[in-house]
């Protein structure tokens, strides 16, 4: 009786133990992106951000300016200014300035909306995504590869932002599937290349700061959400209490 | 009640119960229904299935308010009610949440079942229709997951859907009948839109309103897995009973209190639990060209498809995923100990059922990882040790539990 | 081991606090169950789209001729602008004794719509084009005389459904079925020939 009682739990707690280790395989190279989604400034940069250098080609089509601009406390004039697209009213949806066929024919595929890439990819993912990009002249039309998203056909907007690093690699030898002794490629570190408007300090800030935002544009809600999440467990702890008096009260009948 | 109140309501009263007899019924179910006196922890998940199929039709009306049955549009229409519809925020991830939530207390409550033997007689049946509803759910919680219609929507219900291709002669025909086209899409959306909504919850009700009126008729087990009705006192009441209200009624509402804590704390903090509840790819649309990295069904289903994927061949792996589900039908015959619960069997019954335990959570793990490397020699062993479970239970149950048992329930004051 | 052995003493029941605690726990349970529907009720608010498409719309008068009557849409509610010629506006005092409420004291008006022409201009009349009855559509009848509505019509609005009838103001005429004017949005005009349905003339905000 007892027993069967922990070995369950034990089970419970491996597995448990098991699926926040599930948060799948880092690479070296991998960095958490430790964005502060409380943090209204990084929003707000973030949202400028995005709207400058990533609208052209990709939509945010469920989030709307408006309520943007309400939910990071954006004035109605910046909003104007910095947020609406030219043409756009104030209560649209963010649309993607490039045609969707265009960007078919260009780049093989059209750019993805981004209003739920935060919980589809994960904010580490996007902030890897934006800080490897480096030079690949040689097999990449676009003339830069990535290291999150090998093979990708996104140009490096921000190049004028972060400049072009070069990667350097290293040669590792290590066991085949046969058994022989294997040479492969295997990243090692970045090299500064071309240089940007912004150093690397500053270019992860920027970076970070979109990263925050699409974590906001992804789940809108989710500030209040805890918020108010903090009162209903408080509420619930309190009536448990209450309730468990009353039952600790009558059972004493029970002998 | 004062005796003032009570001569207000004393017309009244009289004049309702005449015509719907609610004091009796309270009488009969409530104050006058002698349970066990000894639940113990185990004994509260019974009460919170109820509380969560309720929560559950509750939070899905209003869900269903805002849903877009249709291929074009499911998609948008969850994405425009959580974002644009007050507190649909809230509202839609506590469907989400508490199909999860569902699982965690219906697997605990069987588990009560397989701890102190309450599928065995007189209460077969009353484990035959839970199994029943068991089935509903699953069928339930699966359309429901494909409905918005996110990528892990679309190549789940593929996957599982062409399960049904493996069934000899009417396979692949019951595959396009079951979808309603030659592909997942509109058809098949629509037609899960209505079983999830009306057809299934309807039959759950159904089945769950048989459950307790079985329940009612045997009277409920207890931990020590001795009949209370054996031992009736000078009243007619057995001695080892207390009125399930208010004991029970009270003791219940204590549970609901912490379960609905904890239920709060998933839903305002970690609501997807780090991909558990709801699955990341399936925050992308539907796409019939793009298949997630790895296609996993939601967690409380990946024992079964742990053992599906064990199975080198298709056919034979989609059978014995059947058998994993159906064994469990057969319980109160496979079972042939004397003594119901596990406190009275010996150590071969209790290692049996604690392997029992240990395989169904370490196959719930494996049906969530990859196919590939040690997890593949992994889901072979725990799918042996699964299905021994259900062939060695007759011969350990009918050498291990015959010992003696008390003749009264132990109880210690709470 | 268990405890239901030889102890035959009862402990008294505490009563009162009994009656405490479970007026305590009522009294919570209550007001989480309150505090719980909450969410459920106000979902059934106008939705963030609801509330973009109830923004403010904008009609161009250059281009109406007098007596024209032209419809539009603002809060999914049909709303009456007509351009009133001089004649019109002259048959509004004539009547007052064959109306219920001739100085729309009970009717729903903005307070610049609360005078004689119910407009802010006198040329431009703006209804919300629902019969004040049960929510019909009236129907235009700007022709003085038409004896097929009564007998005396200075011009107006019948509402088919039951028999309402409405002057060119708006007002309704005694023995409709209708118990107050027709109702007047909230709007504003930009320059001389942009009317704005739904952003107040007073205050600048959206109503």
């Amino acid at each position: 009786m007892r027993t069967s009682n922990y070995l369950v739990a034990l089970a419970l707690l491996l597995g448990a133990g098991a699926v926040s280790a599930n948060e799948g395989g880092h690479a070296g190279w991998q960095r958490p992106a430790n964005n502060e989604i409380s943090n209204l400034p990084s929003l707000q940069r973030g949202a400028r951000n995005f709207m400058g250098y990533c609208s052209g080609c990709h939509s945010l089509k469920f989030v709307r300016y408006s309520r943007l601009a309400e939910d990071l406390k954006i004035s109605d004039s910046l909003r104007d200014t910095y947020i609406v697209k030219p043409g756009d009213k104030f209560s649209d949806y963010i649309k993607a300035s490039m045609p969707a066929a265009d960007a078919q024919e260009w780049f093989g595929k059209p750019p993805p909306d981004l209003s739920l890439v935060a919980r589809s990819r994960g904010s580490d993912w996007i902030f890897n995504f934006l800080t490897t990009f480096y030079a690949d002249a040689s097999s990449r039309q676009t003339g830069v590869n990535n290291l999150q998203l090998p093979g990708t056909a996104m140009p490096h907007v921000l190049a004028s932002v972060q400049g072009v690093q070069q990667a350097v690699w290293k040669a590792v030898e290590h066991k085949g599937e046969d058994g022989k002794a294997v040479v492969t490629p295997e990243f090692e570190k970045f090299e500064p290349g071309v240089v940007g408007g912004l150093n690397a300090e500053q270019y992860d800030e920027f970076a970070r700061d979109i990263v925050n935002f699409l974590q906001y544009a992804s789940d809108p809600t989710q500030v209040e959400r805890q918020g108010m999440g903090i009162w209903v467990v408080l509420f619930l702890l309190m009536f448990t209490g209450i309730a468990y008096m009353l039952k600790k009260e009558y059972w004493k009948d029970v002998r | 009640m004062s005796a003032t109140m009570e001569k207000s309501n004393g017309g009244f009263r009289a004049w309702l119960n005449k015509r719907l007899p609610i004091d009796q019924f309270m009488a009969d179910q409530l104050t006058g229904y002698y349970a066990p006196k000894n639940f113990n922890i185990w004994y509260f998940f019974g009460s919170l299935a109820l509380l969560v199929l309720v929560m559950q039709i509750v939070t899905g009306i209003f869900v269903t308010m805002h849903f877009k049955a249709g291929e074009t549009t499911a998609w948008n229409s969850v994405q425009y009610m959580v974002r644009e519809v007050p507190y649909m925020w809230l509202i839609q991830p506590m469907h989400a949440v508490g199909a999860s939530f569902f699982f965690i207390v219906v697997y605990l409550h069987m588990a009560r079942a397989f701890l102190y033997g309450s599928y065995k007689g007189p209460r077969e049946v009353l484990w035959v229709i839970g199994m029943l509803i068991y089935l509903a759910l699953m069928a339930e919680a699966f359309m429901g997951y494909v409905l918005p219609f996110g990528n892990m929507s679309y190549w789940g219900a593929q996957v599982i859907i062409n399960l049904f291709g493996t069934i000899p002669g009417i396979g692949p025909d019951l595959v396009e009948w079951i979808r309603g086209d030659y592909g997942i899409g509109d058809a098949t959306l629509t037609r899960f839109f209505s079983l999830h909504v009306i057809a299934l919850p309807f039959i759950i009700a159904l089945l769950v309103l048989l459950h307790l009126v079985a329940l009612r008729q045997v009277g409920s087990n207890n931990p020590d897995g001795i009949e209370i009705k054996e031992n009736l006192g000078a009243d007619g009441k057995p001695k080892d009973g207390i009125p399930f209200h208010p004991y029970y009624t009270l003791k219940d509402i204590v549970g609901v209190g912490l379960f609905l804590t904890l239920f709060a704390i998933v839903v305002f903090f970690v609501p997807t639990f780090g991909g558990l509840f709801m699955e990341a790819p399936n925050f992308e649309p539907a796409n019939p060209s793009s298949t997630p990295e790895h296609i996993a069904p939601v967690w409380y289903f990946t024992p079964y498809y742990a053992i599906l994927r064990a199975v080198p061949d298709q056919k034979l792996g989609a059978l014995l995923m059947a058998l994993s589900v159906a064994a469990f039908l057969f319980l109160p015959w496979l079972d042939r100990a004397k003594n119901k619960s596990i406190r009275y069997r010996g150590l071969a019954s209790k290692l049996l059922l604690g392997v029992f335990f240990v395989t169904f959570l370490m196959l719930m793990w494996l049906g969530l990882k990859p196919a590939d490397g040690i997890y593949v020699l992994l889901a072979r062993i725990f799918t042996v040790l699964y299905f021994a479970f259900f062939i060695l239970l007759p011969f350990v149950s009918k050498a291990d539990g015959n010992g003696p048992v008390p003749d009264r329930v132990t109880y210690h004051a709470h | 081991m268990s405890d239901h052995a030889a102890d035959d003493t009862v402990p008294e029941v505490d009563e009162s606090r009994r009656k405490f605690l479970i007026a305590a726990t009522a009294g919570t349970g209550a007001v989480g169950a309150v505090l719980t529907a909450v969410p459920f009720v106000a979902s059934w608010m106008p939705s963030e789209s609801a509330r973009a498409a109830g923004l403010p719309t904008e009609v161009d008068l250059s281009k109406m001729e007098p007596g024209q009557m032209t419809t539009h849409f603002w809060r999914k509610q049909q709303i009456y602008v007509v351009k009133r010629t001089p004649e019109m506006l002259a048959s509004l005092p004539s009547h007052d004794d064959e109306l219920k409420d001739p100085e729309s004291k009970d009717s729903d008006q903005p307070a610049y719509a609360k005078n004689e022409t119910r407009a802010i201009k006198p040329d431009v009349l703006v209804l919300i084009g629902t019969c004040t009855h049960l929510g019909c559509l009236p129907k235009p009848r700007f022709t003085p005389g038409d004896a097929a509505v009564m007998a005396n019509w200075p011009g107006g609005f019948f509402c088919p459904c039951h028999g309402s009838k409405f002057d060119l103001a708006g007002r309704v005429f005694q023995g409709s079925p209708a118990s107050v004017n027709l109702k007047v949005p909230p709007y504003s005009f930009e320059g001389d020939n942009k009317l704005i349905i739904g952003v107040d003339s007073a205050a600048k905000g959206v109503a």
